[in-house]
């Protein structure tokens, strides 16, 4: 097995493949952790090995690019029929639609960051999960699509009245009359080129490396993207630079985007909601839902694709504890939303409460609680379950459960709480204190119906699609940081336990 | 900086159309390649003719190698700054140029302004970072030159430029080093 073995070029090996170092200790003898918690692969066929890997595939693997294109065609046909039936003409049709768009928008988007973070700390158990983050931007090419229909059923943002008046809804946007369908748009587009770059970035010395090795498309593609790269110094710090710059303005943009598209598709349309700490919160619930996809689909790839010998369970143990304090940041951000609603008493907040939380919606929330908090916690706050790989994983599960019911809940209920017209959504100028009336008694909850659960199937078949597709045209592991890692980390003996013993150049 | 790096672009894509020859040795290890920079540093072969070919990003100055200057934090500045010039300029011209009061607010209001401008930053920056990145790596680079397979598989490359009186001498020193392999474009 590749764990606890290093093979460097001329550098010589501490251990033979069964695991016993030059000095006669047992490797079995592994202190406090077992001896899958850290591998290192081999550098000189980590390339190879991959590759063939990645070529052979998995039976996992080949149901998840079946199920995922079934579902995706599913969602296509809800979508087909959901249009020729109601068309555009009145958004509160369309709530279900851009619940199951924010949620492929909110794990594809979030998950890229979680490279740039991690590589930004210098967290070494990072290396085997940043590819797999990276490719979530493939994933995020489909949000530009989903965004059109999106943007077609958001109602404008002027409406002239019958005396000639031109009213503006409350929108964080200036003065236009329609719907700020460029700038959203713009910085869909925008988000989506700027991780693609990082991806290609990433991704740009393993290709180089494999170009060799693979054929057909990949080949062609690898031979086109790789653009004569050799690993001279002044690319890899032109490289290391440019992660390090699109990275940061990635982290910038994407929580930019996050606040339009909760702002415009959620709180806008709700009469009466004004809510500052909706945006964080709506960042916050995509970075624990993005990390939660990341390491789901690292397990998966570790547990049933073959990629044990190059994937330990340090990863799933260190992130655990990143996906732990987002757990309970969730958790903090939801409940301060409660309690400021709760403790201000105002008509339209308490209509706000009860349409989202506790009467119209009510289920759904305790629903989505249990999901992202009740359940994962626990979980996640055994030592035994971090430790052993799994707990973060099974967490993952309930917590993208949970994600699928928060943007129903927020984004379906939004779109359905009112009509486009002077006595629905709020308009200005008007009464400031008689729009609240529109929520008393708030109104009930809007259950989807046949088209609206396959485009919700779609949303979720459409992420396992791409994500498949991703990770079979790209290297799946980033083999240039998984190289660089196995030249700073070793596992060695201290005392009677083994260790892992890290080198930090920086 | 931009023209320079079009240049570089344009050299890089071309042949090179100088005489010097070019010669690789594949190194097992990375104390030996750092050796064999040391003697060619010795030897009075300038360190701009030489570059160690990795598969992996190694420390910083751990093979000896000349530090590689670039301008590449400068690309997001420039990018940033005309997105937000264009920002304001779209915002503050349509305003002035519409100017519907909404809720009392100056039709030239720094909030909703904000967004946009912010948008355009950001647009600004990230493009001009990616138009950098292929500058200043020199990117896409049309020949590949003398390369071998083997530095993906942990071995190290020293790619000399040298003049053809001194490429016999270039291949001693990278023999004598411990070079496993060492080919010429010969």
């Amino acid at each position: 097995m590749a764990s606890e073995a290093q093979a460097h070029p001329g550098q010589g090996h501490d251990h033979d493949a069964h695991g016993v170092d030059s000095s006669g200790h047992d490797s079995h003898e592994h202190g406090h952790f077992g001896p899958e918690m850290w591998v290192i692969p081999e550098r000189s066929g980590l390339v190879s090995g991959v590759v063939e890997r990645q070529q052979a595939g998995s039976g996992l693997l080949r149901w998840v690019f079946i199920v995922g294109g079934l579902l995706t065609i599913l969602g296509i046909v809800g979508f087909v029929l959901k249009l020729v039936t109601v068309g555009f003409s009145d958004h509160r049709d369309w709530g279900f639609y851009v619940a199951a768009f924010a949620f492929v928008f909110t794990l594809s988007a979030s998950a890229p960051l979680a490279a740039c973070a991690f590589r930004f700390t210098k967290s070494h158990w990072r290396r085997p999960l940043t590819r797999i983050a990276e490719v979530f931007s493939l994933v995020s090419i489909v949000n530009i699509l989903l965004f059109i229909p999106a943007l077609i059923a958001l109602p404008e943002i002027g409406v002239m009245t019958e005396s000639g008046e031109e009213m503006v809804r409350r929108s964080i946007w200036f003065q236009e009359l329609s719907n700020p369908s460029g700038w959203l748009m713009a910085s869909m587009i925008g988000l989506v080129f700027c991780s693609l770059s990082i991806l290609w970035l990433s991704a740009m010395p393993d290709m180089a490396q494999s170009r060799s090795l693979v054929t057909g498309f990949r080949a062609s593609l690898y031979a086109r993207l790789a653009g004569g790269w050799y690993g001279t110094k002044r690319q890899w710090q032109i490289q290391k630079g440019g992660l390090a710059i699109l990275g940061g303005l990635y982290f910038m943009l994407v929580v930019f985007v996050q606040f339009l598209i909760v702002s415009d598709f959620a709180m806008a349309m709700i009469p009466g909601w004004k809510d500052s700490i909706l945006p964080p919160f709506y960042t916050v619930i995509s970075f624990q839902g993005g990390l939660a996809a990341i390491l789901l689909t690292a397990y998966a790839l570790r547990r049933w694709g073959g990629y044990r010998d190059y994937m330990g369970q340090a990863p799933f143990w260190a992130a655990s504890k990143v996906l732990l304090g987002l757990t309970l940041l969730h958790t903090y951000h939801l409940f301060a939303f409660f309690i400021t609603y709760w403790y201000g008493r105002l008509e339209v907040e308490q209509a706000i409460l009860n349409y989202l939380m506790f009467k119209s919606y009510i289920g759904i929330f305790w629903a989505q609680l249990f999901f992202t908090f009740f359940i994962p916690f626990p979980i996640l706050v055994s030592n035994h379950a971090r430790r052993e790989g799994w707990g973060a994983p099974l967490a993952a599960v309930f917590i993208l459960i949970g994600l699928l019911l928060f943007h129903i809940r927020i984004f379906a209920a939004a779109f359905a709480a009112a009509p486009a017209d002077l006595h629905g959504l709020y308009y200005l100028p008007s009464d400031a204190f008689a729009f609240p009336a529109l929520l008393l008694p708030p109104p009930g909850a809007t259950f989807p119906d046949l088209w609206d659960i396959f485009m919700i199937l779609g949303g979720v078949g459409i992420v396992l699609f791409l994500l498949r597709v991703g990770l079979m045209i790209l290297p799946p592991l980033c083999l240039w940081e998984m190289k660089e890692g196995s030249m700073y980390q070793r596992v060695d003996t201290l005392i009677r336990g083994r260790y892992l013993v890290l080198a930090k150049p920086e | 900086m931009a023209m320079q790096g079009i240049m570089g672009l344009l050299r890089n894509a071309m042949p090179a159309a100088s005489a010097k020859h070019t010669v690789l040795g594949v190194f097992s290890d990375a104390e030996s390649a750092a050796t064999a920079g040391d003697e060619l540093k010795s030897a009075g072969i300038p360190d701009t003719d030489y570059d160690f070919l990795t598969d992996s990003p190694y420390p910083e100055g751990s093979l000896g190698e000349r530090d590689e200057p670039h301008r590449l934090y400068l690309y997001p500045f420039i990018g940033a700054l005309l997105g937000l010039s264009s920002g304001i300029m779209i915002t503050a011209m349509t305003q002035v140029a519409y100017p519907l009061v909404t809720g009392g607010k100056p039709v030239l209001s720094l909030p909703p302004m904000a967004i946009v401008c912010y948008e355009g930053t950001m647009l600004g920056a990230i493009l001009f970072t990616v138009i950098g990145i292929v500058f200043e790596s020199r990117l896409p680079k049309f020949d590949l030159g003398l390369y071998d397979n083997r530095i993906t598989q942990g071995f190290l490359g020293l790619r000399v430029k040298a003049e053809p009186e001194q490429s016999r001498e270039v291949v001693q020193i990278m023999n004598a080093a411990g070079a496993v392999d060492v080919k010429t474009d010969q």
